[in-house]
């Protein structure tokens, strides 16, 4: 790190800015960290990498218009996946026309309406420990207050409400976060107008905020999918020979039913099992895709 | 976004209402049947098959256990449970306390197999040395014990491959084999007959047990023999005619004398239809039948 000074002046001059040791060796110091947490960031890759990798080469075979649209026959061991790829279809729709509206109207109160005293703290923090609390006990919970108590039996809606339950602290979350990224100053112009908290909610508030709420949905969107210990007691079986019809029937699930090929039935194919964990991950991405297609238009249409 | 806002109260009441609809019965009936790791592989073949035969009513299966199909048909949320084990009697009187007498079916045997690695050489083993190896006190914690060395097993230590508590394969090799006495601790406990065939066929030091129908090729199954008497290979035949030491019946349990679909359901299971599927899944039939 020496520097010719370029007008020919003496060497004692450029050494002026010639590298210390100690400059050298902060500079070690700043490549070296630069290098290990760099190797962090890729170890936190290589996984995704690898399980995607080897779904993709090992499930990618099964892959085929019959798999995804035909039963499984054979007790299972051969055939299709297409009773628990529409069953999850199910659980997540159902259970999103539960979380969202109470979840993003929870947000909304706590973020537009609610003074800050000790009810709306109890609240919030009831919301953190609710997304803390383990799903095995959201599936007891489920049980208890859907199929039992509720007398929903085990049905599509029970399993939906447990997963809804399980995936409101995120909405809630997520909409309150968004809610608050929109600046004040929206609120105080749109009040000056003569209007209500409710038209300002409606008009300004929630059109700025929707990209951030859609985060919620999303993540909403992909623990529910891939979540097996809420709907396995709840309304999730290991074999429905038809489509559901409606909320209260039951269900087969993906997640479920790659818990139960791999370690229920005799004789199921490798081939069977890696295309069922491919069709899943596919599903939660395709998701995940069209909702952040929608996000990032959504915030395109931002003016600010 | 304030069209979305007023669709959603619609969404809400279309959820509420797809309520009302389905109570009522939406044209088809369903049979819950929950229970036993071992039944659910043929239970499912049942479910799959009456299905096809008879579209009207729809049988869900889950499993998860003997124990779990029990619980299950006491507090109402399966009508038919499936078990590898008879009920016992503080889960009968449980029932009966709610209202419910469990009925009994013996819908098939199996031969509770002992499954080793290919490479492990031992062909013979008695109850007493079964025993050994997986109850608490047993001596057996080496293969050099029961004089053998299993190549690719450097450790020489037994790895003893058994099932979840609530499994009534568990239950019923603990009653049969073990005389009781617990397992000792450091045993790993699968949660299916598939898994532990599975781990055993990659694990040299391993011993597993779970139903034959659950056997691959890819594990040895050893003759057992009671003390004194033949040993003898785990197969259909030796499990219908008794031969085979550590056979047991399965069963099916209804809530009350059964009626309607669920009575044609389980009649269908005991007549020839469904005893063959049985068979054909590796299962010994209740009675005697003549399957193609």
């Amino acid at each position: 790190m020496t520097y010719s000074d370029g007008g020919g002046g003496t060497p004692g001059q450029s050494l002026m800015f010639a590298a210390t040791k100690l400059n050298t060796r902060n500079h070690r110091l700043q490549w070296l960290v630069r290098a290990l947490f760099g190797l962090m960031t890729l170890i936190l890759i290589v996984p995704v990498g690898i399980i995607l990798g080897v779904l993709v080469v090992r499930g990618g075979p099964a892959i085929s218009l019959e798999f995804l649209f035909s039963f499984p026959r054979d007790a299972m061991t051969a055939g299709g996946i297409f009773p628990a790829l529409v069953g999850t279809m199910w659980l997540v729709a159902v259970s999103l026309m539960a979380s969202v509206p109470v979840g993003v109207a929870a947000a909304i109160y706590l973020s537009e309406y609610a003074a800050d005293n000790w009810l709306t703290r109890v609240i919030n923090l009831a919301i953190i420990n609710l997304a803390g609390v383990p799903s095995i006990v959201h599936a007891l919970f489920g049980f208890g207050a859907f199929v039992i108590f509720a007398g929903f039996g085990t049905s599509i809606l029970a399993a939906s409400l447990t997963l809804a339950v399980m995936t409101l602290p995120v909405v809630i979350v997520a909409t309150r976060e968004s809610l608050q990224t929109v600046p004040m100053a929206f609120r105080e112009a749109c009040w000056n107008m003569g209007a209500t908290r409710w038209q300002t909610i409606r008009i300004v508030v929630l059109p700025n905020a929707i990209s951030g709420i859609l985060t919620g949905v999303i993540l909403a969107v992909s623990r529910t999918a891939g979540e097996t210990a809420p709907i396995m007691f709840t309304g999730a079986a290991f074999f429905f020979p038809f489509l559901p019809h409606s909320v209260f029937d039951q269900t087969m699930a993906m997640a479920m039913h790659l818990f139960v090929i791999s370690t229920a039935v005799p004789g199921a194919s490798d081939e069977l099992k890696y295309g069922t964990a491919l069709t899943l991950i596919t599903l939660v991405l395709l998701m995940n895709a069209v909702s952040i297609g929608f996000r990032s238009y959504l915030r395109g249409k931002k003016k600010w | 976004m304030s069209r979305t806002l007023r669709v959603l109260p619609f969404l809400l009441v279309s959820v509420a209402c797809g309520g009302c609809d389905g109570s009522s019965g939406a044209g088809r009936d369903i049979i819950q049947n929950k229970g036993s790791d071992t039944l659910v592989f043929v239970a499912l073949s049942w479910a799959e098959r009456y299905g096809e035969i008879n579209p009207s009513v729809a049988v869900a299966v889950s499993g998860g256990g003997s124990g779990t199909g029990i619980s299950a048909l006491v507090n109402g949320t399966a009508d038919i449970a499936n078990s590898s084990r008879k009920m016992r009697n503080r889960e009968i009187e449980g029932a009966q306390s709610r209202g419910i007498e469990p009925i009994e079916y013996v819908v098939g045997f199996d031969a509770l197999a002992v499954f080793l690695h290919p490479d492990n050489p031992i062909e013979a083993l008695s109850i007493t040395q079964l025993a050994e190896i997986y109850a608490e006190g047993g001596s057996h914690e080496t293969w050099s014990q029961l004089g053998v060395s299993v190549p690719g097993c450097s450790s020489d230590e037994i790895v003893r491959v058994s099932r979840q508590n609530n499994s009534g394969t568990y239950a019923y090799f603990q009653d049969a084999v073990l005389g009781q006495a617990d397992y000792k601790l450091g045993s790993l406990h699968m949660n299916g007959s598939s898994e532990v065939v599975d781990l055993v066929a990659n694990t040299p030091c391993a011993i597993g047990y779970s139903g034959l129908a659950y056997a691959t090729e890819e594990v040895e199954m050893p003759c057992i023999s009671t003390d004194g008497g033949d040993c003898v290979s785990p197969s259909v035949e030796s499990a219908i005619d008794g031969r085979y030491p550590i056979a047991r019946p399965l069963f099916m349990y209804t809530a009350g004398e059964p009626t309607g679909m669920i009575k044609e359901y389980m009649d269908w299971i005991l007549g020839e239809a469904g005893q063959c599927i049985l068979v054909d899944k590796g299962f010994a039939p209740a009675g005697s039948v003549s399957c193609a």
